[in-house]
């Protein structure tokens, strides 16, 4: 009894983060696994259909389109944000001139709202008066101005801005990896004769591999899961040339009123696929994670 | 002097100038790198900056970079016929209690974990830990929407602060690795003398985690300031009580975008500027906390 009373307290002062976290972190996630066998709009009636949306969802071209977009956006992303970060922070980690001002520059962009960064972006992509087909067409590079936003380049300008807004962060995080390593590792290597290209592949990789791996899959994570800039930009258009996977259960969720190409609401339909796009990220991050322990084997 | 001697030191020079020439390039060029990058990253903010004071005309043609005539007045239409008065008063009340509402319910928490053995603490932290590692983005916000029209909140800012507290794991992470630094021996002269764990946290314990409660506050301040799709979600129909994110996103759609491209500017200059400010005054937190987040 004593005991028990001793342990009182402490539950009590956790209790209103228990109750938050269970209401709606945990009850969200039950809500759609439960909304994920119904037919149900949002309002009207509720009807159990069992595995029908998830058949529903095999031929849903729409979805699996974005799919492949989540996977070309994420992909581009990564392959523009990694190998920046990397130089960046191998460069600022020595002892450069104005390096912690460069740093402060470059992380800059983590601080602000990617909403906000999306509208500025959006004049400066804009096809018809932006800033960047200006420049372009004062200085010659182009002859006509390119339609940043249309079916053709959409993609790749919002990786574009993808990568503005993550390079700093990524930066930052592979310094911190980059100043775990000892120095007399260098040393020793510089005493064998080894360049600064040397060390870089013999040393700094190798010695990088649990920080960089974490970052490679932050990276990843958070490129899949993002579509707060896209939705703001284009909304995933033009004709879902932009549509991820997580914009797409969100449009059913929320349809958008604006777009072009709005979805009718459906809850239902809605929580399944959110499901399987939840499962589809935690097998790509299970995969890599395996691929890295294995790649830990080998060397 | 022999003739080889010299042609021996000339080799030598002429090899040391190429070396210091390489050295030489590789500087330039890894400078160059570094200013490319640097502008890179600081163009569209400066656009945003010098656009704000463009007429709406100068801005469609285009023709400028720095303002032909400078127009101050700019911010005062965005601030009251663009309704960014309403807007930034709602991202304050918003930032302002959801922060609060973290560091309360995390810190207590926190304290709770670190000091005291309770019933279910494993499950606890069990739990918080997940919800950091579980990402299911979009799936949750429409039975967070149900469960706010539940409570009749659904149009409601509050709704919006009560999910920005809900989510505080984060926060809870970081004030648990502070809370590990606050010498225990204080508590427990503290207990010894009779005094109730409640008064130790707030008397204490509270005034000691006052850094923690700094750096995790900024950050907890900083996701409220520059989150759109929560807020988005619950005033969709109400501009009244939109935030600054959403309603300078919702310039972008308006019926009449092309017209105000200059408000756009002048909006999103008031959106960052709060975070540029504490950014600047306090960038080293944020650096360290994002570079102290993986060493865990």
């Amino acid at each position: 009894m004593r005991n028990l009373k001793q342990k009182l307290p402490g539950f009590w002062f956790s209790l209103p983060s228990l109750v938050l976290t269970l209401i709606f972190s945990v009850y969200p996630i039950g809500w759609a696994m439960r909304y994920m066998f119904y037919d149900y709009k949002g309002y009207g009636t509720e009807r159990f259909v069992g595995l029908d949306n998830f058949v529903r969802l095999l031929s849903d071209e729409a979805y699996w389109n974005s799919v492949v977009n989540t996977f070309v956006y994420a992909g581009g992303k990564l392959a523009i944000t990694l190998p920046l970060s990397l130089i960046l922070a191998v460069i600022l980690n020595r002892g450069i001139r104005g390096k912690g001002f460069l740093r402060g520059v470059y992380f800059l962009p983590t601080i602000i709202s990617a909403s906000v960064m999306s509208v500025v972006f959006f004049t400066v992509f804009n096809s018809y008066n932006g800033v960047l087909n200006q420049l372009l067409v004062r200085y010659g590079i182009v002859e006509r101005n390119v339609d940043w936003l249309g079916v053709d380049k959409a993609m790749l300008t919002v990786i574009l801005i993808a990568a503005w807004g993550a390079i700093g962060n990524y930066m930052l995080l592979l310094i911190a990896g980059l100043q775990s390593i000892p120095d007399d590792i260098y040393e020793s290597a510089s005493l064998d004769g080894a360049n600064a290209w040397q060390k870089f592949i013999y040393v700094t990789i190798p010695m990088l591999g649990p920080v960089l791996q974490m970052v490679i899959m932050l990276a990843i994570i958070n490129s899949l899961k993002g579509y707060e800039s896209i939705m703001v930009l284009t909304e995933g258009g033009p004709i879902g040339k932009t549509e991820v996977m997580f914009m797409y259960v969100y449009k059913l969720f929320f349809p958008i009123s604006t777009s072009s190409n709005s979805m009718e609401q459906q809850l239902g339909y809605g929580s399944a696929v959110g499901f399987v796009t939840a499962i589809i990220v935690g097998v790509v991050t299970l995969f890599y994670f395996r691929l890295s322990k294995r790649l830990n084997q080998v060397h | 002097m022999t003739t080889k001697t010299i042609k021996l030191r000339q080799a030598k020079t002429s090899a040391v100038t190429s070396r210091s020439l390489v050295s030489m390039l590789t500087k330039v060029a890894l400078w160059g790198f570094l200013v490319i990058m640097a502008v890179l990253i600081l163009f569209p903010i400066v656009i945003a900056f010098l656009g704000s004071f463009k007429s709406n005309a100068e801005l469609t043609a285009g023709s400028t970079f720095l303002p032909k005539v400078w127009h101050p007045s700019n911010y005062a239409d965005v601030w009251k016929l663009a309704n960014f008065s309403r807007y930034t008063w709602n991202s304050v009340f918003v930032s302002v209690f959801a922060t609060a509402g973290t560091l309360l319910i995390a810190s207590i928490s926190a304290y709770a974990v670190d000091r005291m053995d309770f019933l279910g603490k494993k499950f606890y932290v069990g739990l918080q830990a997940s919800t950091m590692f579980i990402s299911i983005g979009a799936v949750v916000l429409r039975p967070q929407f149900e469960l706010m029209v539940g409570l009749n909140l659904q149009t409601s800012l509050w709704a919006v602060i009560i999910i920005l507290v809900s989510g505080h794991a984060s926060t809870y992470f970081i004030l648990v690795s502070f809370m590990r630094g606050i010498p225990r021996e204080l508590d427990e002269a503290a207990m010894i003398d009779g005094c109730s764990r409640l008064w130790i946290y707030s008397r204490i314990v509270l005034p000691l985690l006052a850094p923690g409660l700094g750096v995790a506050g900024l950050f907890a301040f900083r996701h409220a300031w520059n989150e759109y799709i929560l807020p988005l979600v619950f005033t969709m129909s109400q501009p009244n009580l939109q935030v600054l994110t959403v309603g300078l996103a919702s310039l972008r759609y308006g019926i009449s975008a092309a017209s105000q491209t200059h408000y756009m500017m002048g909006g999103a200059v008031l959106s960052m500027l709060p975070m540029l400010v504490a950014y600047v005054v306090a960038n080293k937190s944020f650096m360290q906390m994002t570079a102290g987040s993986i060493k865990g």
